[in-house]
């Protein structure tokens, strides 16, 4: 397990460096920082100083080594924009987006599992199908149309809750919370909503297809046959048995909850790291981008690899054999 | 879809409160697209900072709500002799933030710093050698020839405490990594910063030593970035935030149709012009002219401007809020030319019959750049334009994409023609012909992208620059203007308007430069 979990860590430096390698690759399209860091006055020989001065002069190849180089002393560097160091740019950042996909996530769970096994044990019902016609729609419209759709609702229309930013935050150490107050409540929970809703239908339509299939499985034809209550046959044998995907595919989406948190982080004004992405790419923060990419890849390995050890927790025929 | 009952008993309620009440002054939120990038007065020449800046900061001389230069830190200026320079009286028992004096320590120190390598601001003094201090209040700007407009053009530039910049390694602006005026200020205006969360929410509290009347009622003042133009717009209307610029010019109207906002629309100092490429051999984009520039010929030019109906875009695309352009300085600025003040009659016949005498009858394809994220409405505007421009036989085909890439394609001379908006920092005629209709070099003519050169535009510049009298200037002025006009060197379309919206309890001016100025902020 040890042996194994080493390995996979080794691995996901490569995909670290290749995720590193491709973004800084696509950089040389995304404009000139230069013109993004100086006033429309600055003369050309003042641009060229400073290009110099950044390295941006640099070959590719320079330019990726040092690059590579610094991130593996821990140096993350300097933003041209701002002019912040970066790791403290991107780690004040964090806790906005993660508390947001773990909401996000926690709604999807809370609201899908129950969803998905009642719409699998009553496929016929009426509740059913408008529960599933709703997630059809949950599905189809995009993100940033389901924000500023419950932006209008809620914040202006109705007046109840913050439409922008990140309120009543209390901080622990360098953590920045918004668990800890009825403000910090009432700003996440809108757009956690609207983060978690994709998942939530991901997440019920899952359980759903999974319970179904179950129910017609042997073991539990025989238990209906054998006369366990129905409850029983529900929670304790059929419940399990669908989880194994479930977590599987959920564990997966956390990667894309954080990574594409961006749109919703947009449409909120939310602090978080895809908000900071996002003016990166508006002002051409190389640097910025670069390691907010390298930290989200480094997010989906780490992911995977929790993932894939929480199955052989899960799954007991997986422990006997060496399949890794 | 939109609350209409709330607002109107909340605002019935506050007027029944306030007839009771003395005027509260109030914490006042406001929200602006683009957050600051730096605290520090001379590290970025950038509008946003620049604007949040002068809350905080001040120069030697500030704009009044009608863009004169008006006494801030110097009491008084005048020129020295033979046009050697400027001398500044500064103002005495003015006190920083931290309380330190400002003398004349401070100013020099400032100038160093604002010329330094790593200051962006440097070049508001390409035309002075040195800065003398003469007494404690008293220091001289020494020029190398005559610059009239020297105290307005260096309005933004602001003063440091030198004391402070010391004992805090802020010494020179911030290159690389940042250092303490990055994120902290110590200036001598109405308001101080109390906190600085970058990207995030910055807030300032009023300066109570400060040397001026307040004008304001502002208790704190809180700014939040908001780039999504609808949350900003949602912001507004739900009354978390009271004041927001810009908002798109589509959502002026709604707000403005609602019961508690108000919507102040006025014209921005920056004209929209089509540029040409000049000095390109052949056109690039063009799927059967090549080896030849049709826009080498000036009846081309003039073509091309008289095709383009600027009534039916300010009316359609910018809903009249705009205004038509005929140089590239709007009306009424420093050194307009009242004489050149006509832009070519919307003619289609006209321009078919230039296009026919220059030989290009049958019309032609061309490529034109435009950004999409950079002026109001850019790409529809360029849409038009091209829609006009095939009425009369020529086919543009456009290419819209971000600012972020926009000024290295055309620095690498992709295009055969651009869309281009000019606000002159200096708010004078000037400004332009130094930056776009000056020939290009190292220093002058840096944004002209299409390498226009007139001999005798460049031969006007530098007397333009140092005549004191005004009559003389206006004439180089007018001649300069009359110039371009005559060679169609830009077609310029119309000056941008400026669309703020806010809480209709608040009271704001908007300064021409788009400046937002804390210090004339009243909440009711």
């Amino acid at each position: 397990m040890v042996a194994f979990a080493v390995k996979r860590l080794i691995q996901s430096v490569f995909v670290m460096l290749a995720v590193a390698f491709l973004a800084f690759s696509l950089f040389a399209f995304v404009g000139d920082p230069i013109a993004q860091m100086t006033g429309v006055e600055t003369s050309l020989e003042d641009q060229d100083r400073l290009r110099e001065d950044l390295g941006l002069n640099d070959p590719f190849v320079v330019q990726f080594t040092r690059f590579t180089g610094d991130m593996l002393r821990g140096e993350f560097g300097y933003s041209f924009r701002t002019r912040e160091p970066i790791g403290a740019m991107i780690l004040s950042r964090l806790p906005a987006t993660l508390e947001l996909g773990t909401v996000a996530l926690l709604i999807s769970l809370i609201v899908g599992i129950p969803a998905g096994i009642y719409t699998a044990l009553r496929p016929r019902g009426v509740i059913s199908q408008s529960l599933l016609i709703g997630t059809l729609i949950g599905v189809s419209i995009p993100t940033f149309v389901i924000g500023i759709l419950l932006i209008f609702l809620f914040g202006v229309q109705l007046g109840w809750l913050p439409t922008y930013g990140r309120g009543g935050t209390v901080e622990i150490g360098w953590w920045r919370s918004s668990l800890f107050t009825a403000q910090g409540w009432r700003s996440l929970i809108l757009p956690a909503i609207t983060l978690g809703l994709f998942q939530l239908t991901l997440t019920m339509r899952l359980v759903r297809a999974q319970m179904m299939e179950v129910m017609r499985t042997d073991h539990i034809r025989f238990a209906i046959a054998r006369g366990v209550p129905w409850r029983s046959i529900r929670y304790r044998h059929a419940l399990p048995n669908t989880m194994i995907p479930v977590i599987t595919i959920i564990g997966l989406q956390f990667g894309g909850v954080i990574a594409f948190s961006i749109v919703t982080e947009s449409v909120f004004q939310w602090p978080g790291m895809g908000l900071l992405f996002l003016e990166s790419i508006r002002f051409v923060d190389i640097p910025v981008m670069s390691v907010y990419l390298v930290v989200i890849a480094f997010f989906f390995v780490v992911i995977n690899l929790a993932v894939d050890l929480l199955y052989v927790a899960i799954d007991p025929r997986l422990r006997v054999k060496e399949s890794f | 879809m939109f609350r209409t009952t709330f607002p109107v008993a909340a605002l019935a309620l506050s007027t029944t409160l306030l007839s009771s009440l003395p005027v509260a002054a109030e914490t006042f939120r406001w929200a602006g697209t683009t957050d600051p990038q730096t605290m520090d007065p001379h590290a970025v020449n950038a509008a946003p900072v620049l604007s949040f800046l002068n809350n905080v900061y001040e120069g030697l001389v500030r704009r009044d709500p009608e863009m004169g230069v008006e006494p801030s830190l110097a009491t008084s200026w005048e020129a020295l002799p033979d046009g050697a320079g400027w001398r500044f009286t500064l103002r005495e028992g003015v006190t920083f933030h931290d309380g330190s004096e400002f003398n004349a320590d401070d100013v020099i120190f400032s100038y160093e710093r604002a010329v330094s390598e790593a200051s962006d601001v440097r070049s508001w003094f390409a035309s002075v050698t040195e800065v003398v201090r003469v007494d404690d209040f008293t220091v001289d700007f020494v020029t190398t020839a005559p610059n009239p407009l020297f105290p307005g053009s260096i309005a933004n530039f602001m003063i440091l405490d030198s004391g402070w910049a010391a004992e805090n390694g802020a010494d020179l602006p911030a290159r690389d990594a940042e250092n303490h005026a990055t994120r902290n200020a110590n200036g001598t205006g109405p308001f101080m910063l109390a906190a600085r969360n970058p990207g995030i929410e910055t807030r300032l509290v009023p300066n109570e030593n400060w040397w001026d009347t307040a004008g304001h009622n502002v208790t704190e003042a809180i700014f939040t970035p908001i780039g999504n133009p609808a949350t900003g717009l949602a912001a507004l209307l739900s009354g978390e935030i009271d004041f927001i610029s810009p908002i798109p010019l589509q959502d002026a109207e709604q707000v403005e149709e609602r019961d508690g906002f108000e919507v102040l629309a006025g014209l921005e100092t920056r004209v929209i012009m089509l540029g040409f490429g000049h000095d390109h051999d052949s056109l690039l984009y063009s799927e059967e002219t090549t080896g030849a520039n049709p826009f080498h010929d000036p009846r081309v030019r003039r073509a091309v401007a008289q095709a383009i109906d600027v009534e039916t875009i300010d009316r359609v695309i910018m809903r009249g809020a705009a205004e038509p352009a005929s140089q590239l300085v709007p009306a009424g600025l420093s050194g307009y030319s009242d004489d050149h003040a006509d832009r070519p009659d919307y003619d289609p016949d006209a321009a078919r019959a230039l296009l026919d005498e220059a030989g290009y009858g049958d019309g032609f394809s061309f490529g034109l750049m435009c950004p999409n994220d950079r002026y109001i409405n850019d790409e529809a505007v360029c849409r038009a334009v091209a829609s006009m421009l095939a009425r009369i036989g020529v086919e543009a085909n456009v290419n819209a994409m971000p600012v972020r890439g926009y000024w290295d394609e055309l620095r690498a001379d992709n295009f055969d023609m651009y869309l281009l908006g000019w606000s002159p920092g200096t708010f004078d005629a000037e400004h332009p012909i130094r930056f776009l209709a000056h020939t290009p070099t190292e220093r002058l003519g840096t944004w002209n992208f299409g390498g226009y050169s007139n001999q005798r535009i460049d031969a006007l510049l530098a007397p333009i620059q140092s005549e004191v009298d005004p009559a003389a200037r206006q004439a180089m002025l007018d001649e300069v203007a009359g110039i371009l006009q005559e060679d169609v060197a830009y077609v310029p379309l119309y000056t941008q308007p400026l669309i703020w919206a806010m809480q209709e309890n608040v009271d704001v001016v908007q300064r021409p430069d788009d400046f937002f100025m804390l210090r004339w902020v009243t909440v009711n």
